[in-house]
């Protein structure tokens, strides 16, 4: 079923093992990062083809948002700029790469009609190229992180090599996520707008540019916010605090929800995906 | 010894109308208790394989004809495994290579050698591959420096050129072809028959779609014709 596959090798395509093909094919998608890599690499590219600039734009205008809002809010909350620059930056900085890649998820297989229905490869590897385009812009926007927290060093500490696991856990609630919006939008049209809307809902009422402790009670809508704890996970360890235990619990258990579900999803899918894009 | 066994192969898919792709209709057929509901499911179930059964031999040159939807593309498509089977087996012996669109992976803002290494991966080859294979390339679509170019520079012409000395640079064991390989312009006509024939002769099957008689016999392809998905008429001796 792949364009590549070694001369004396059989493949068998047949009606009842197409569920199984999709889980293969979430696997070879992933074996073919050669391929994925390189188209993500060509979006960026293409994006700032001309400029002379070009994906310095990136951290340019991640550091112009950061230090704009970081102005305008420490002065409107009294806030020290010591200590809310660099909350804000990491803040912005993985918000910008979860809502990038949810609602680029959304499209991933969409945009990739074309490839879908004439080349015979993976159709997992448009979602990882979405994934991988995601993952260049972050660590683009994460010199603004190395940048802040020279001006304004936090308390450097051991909690801060939390961020590895941390970041892990957010990388794995992430791709399911994605990819179940992926299969969904392909499917409904509407999905796409929906996501849209829910996650700029979800922006205001999660503490990125706003403190969770100038609330006296943590409400309801950052005890429960997935969000919120998903966030957590990356911002606590790179400001060199712990994140809360509720947090890692809260991620662990998305992740085991989440990725058997966008599993069984994919192998439902998988088969009609070419006739919806 | 490349091989195909096609086994009582069926391929339906539903055609949806633009009613059941939104969502809201979706619900409401939920909320109503189905009597939109059969409205907002007006799907339509095509069977564009009917019960196909075919044995394809190392050595095979086919070509597939019939009328426009009489299953040659789904064919090609399943045999690619890009549309899956919905009844039935398909084993396949060796690589396949599929040309079915001649200008997929192809970008317009890109140069000419960007291009050949992203038509390229599309079609399966890996870095290394393109390497050794893109002066090759590049001398037979006889563009020189315009490959420095980006493409939406490019006369149709020197496009098509372009595109079809990346596709013939592939070597599978089985090749698929929808429609011809797009052969350029016309004083490029007896490179381009030289390259296909040398390209086509070196996989150990090939199967084309096409109306194209005469491209057809200069391949020398046997015809098999389909009809409403199923075939009706096998010409190989």
């Amino acid at each position: 079923m792949f364009s590549r596959k070694q001369s004396g090798t059989t493949t068998i395509i047949s009606a009842d093992r197409v569920r199984a093909m999709a889980s293969m094919d979430l696997w070879t998608g992933l074996l073919r990062y050669e391929l994925w890599w390189i188209f993500a690499a060509h979006d960026i590219k293409q994006r700032f083809r001309r400029s002379t600039l070009g994906p310095i734009w990136l951290t340019l205008t991640m550091g112009i948002m950061v230090g704009a809002l970081g102005f305008v809010f420490s002065q409107l909350f009294k806030q020290d700029m010591t200590e809310f620059l660099p909350y804000l930056a990491v803040g912005i900085i993985f918000w910008g790469l979860l809502t990038s890649t949810i609602s680029e998820g959304c499209t991933a297989f969409i945009v990739g009609e074309s490839y879908i229905r004439n080349v015979p490869m993976p159709i997992s590897v448009h979602f990882y190229r979405v994934f991988a385009r995601n993952i260049i812009i972050w660590a683009h926007n994460m010199v603004i992180y190395l940048l802040v927290i020279i001006v304004f060093p936090p308390h450097f500490s051991w909690h801060m090599l939390l961020f590895l696991p941390g970041f892990l856990l957010f990388l794995i609630n992430l791709a399911w996520m994605g990819l179940v919006v992926g299969i969904l939008s392909t499917r409904f049209r509407d999905i796409p707008q929906v996501v849209t809307n829910l996650l700029q809902v979800v922006f205001f009422v999660t503490p990125i540019f706003w403190s969770a402790t100038i609330l006296p009670d943590r409400t309801a809508f950052i005890q429960f916010n997935i969000f919120y704890h998903l966030l957590e996970l990356v911002r606590s360890p790179l400001l060199g605090h712990i994140p809360p235990l509720q947090s890692w619990a809260i991620g662990i258990t998305m992740a085991l929800a989440g990725f058997p579900l966008a599993i069984w999803l994919y192998r439902r899918a998988y088969a009609r995906i070419p006739y919806w894009v | 010894m490349a091989h195909i066994s096609i086994r009582n192969l069926t391929v339906e898919f539903k055609v949806y109308g633009s009613n059941a792709r939104s969502l809201k209709k979706q619900l409401l057929s939920q909320a109503t208790g189905g009597r939109i509901a059969s409205n907002a499911n007006d799907a339509v179930t095509v069977k564009a394989l009917d019960n196909v059964s075919l044995e394809i031999n190392h050595g095979d040159r086919i070509g597939l004809t019939g009328h426009n939807g009489a299953g040659k593309t789904t064919l090609l498509r399943t045999l690619a495994g890009i549309y899956k089977p919905t009844g039935g087996t398909i084993a396949i012996e060796g690589s396949v290579g599929a040309l079915l669109d001649p200008a997929s992976g192809m970008d317009a803002e890109a140069t000419g050698v960007e291009n050949i290494y992203l038509r390229g991966f599309i079609l399966g080859m890996t870095r290394s591959e393109i390497d050794s294979k893109v002066d090759e390339i590049a001398r037979f679509t006889e563009l020189g420096k315009f490959l420095e170019l980006p493409v939406k520079t490019y006369s149709a012409g020197m496009f098509s050129r372009l595109g079809f000395a990346i596709s013939t640079a592939i070597q599978p064991d089985i090749l698929l072809v929808d429609e011809g390989i797009g052969a350029g312009d016309a004083s490029f006509r007896e490179n381009v028959i030289a390259r296909t024939q040398e390209f086509v002769s070196k996989a150990n099957i090939a199967i084309f779609a096409s109306h194209d008689h005469a491209f057809l016999q200069d391949m020398g392809a046997s015809l098999i014709s389909l009809e409403h998905g199923n075939i009706v008429e096998d010409l190989r001796t």
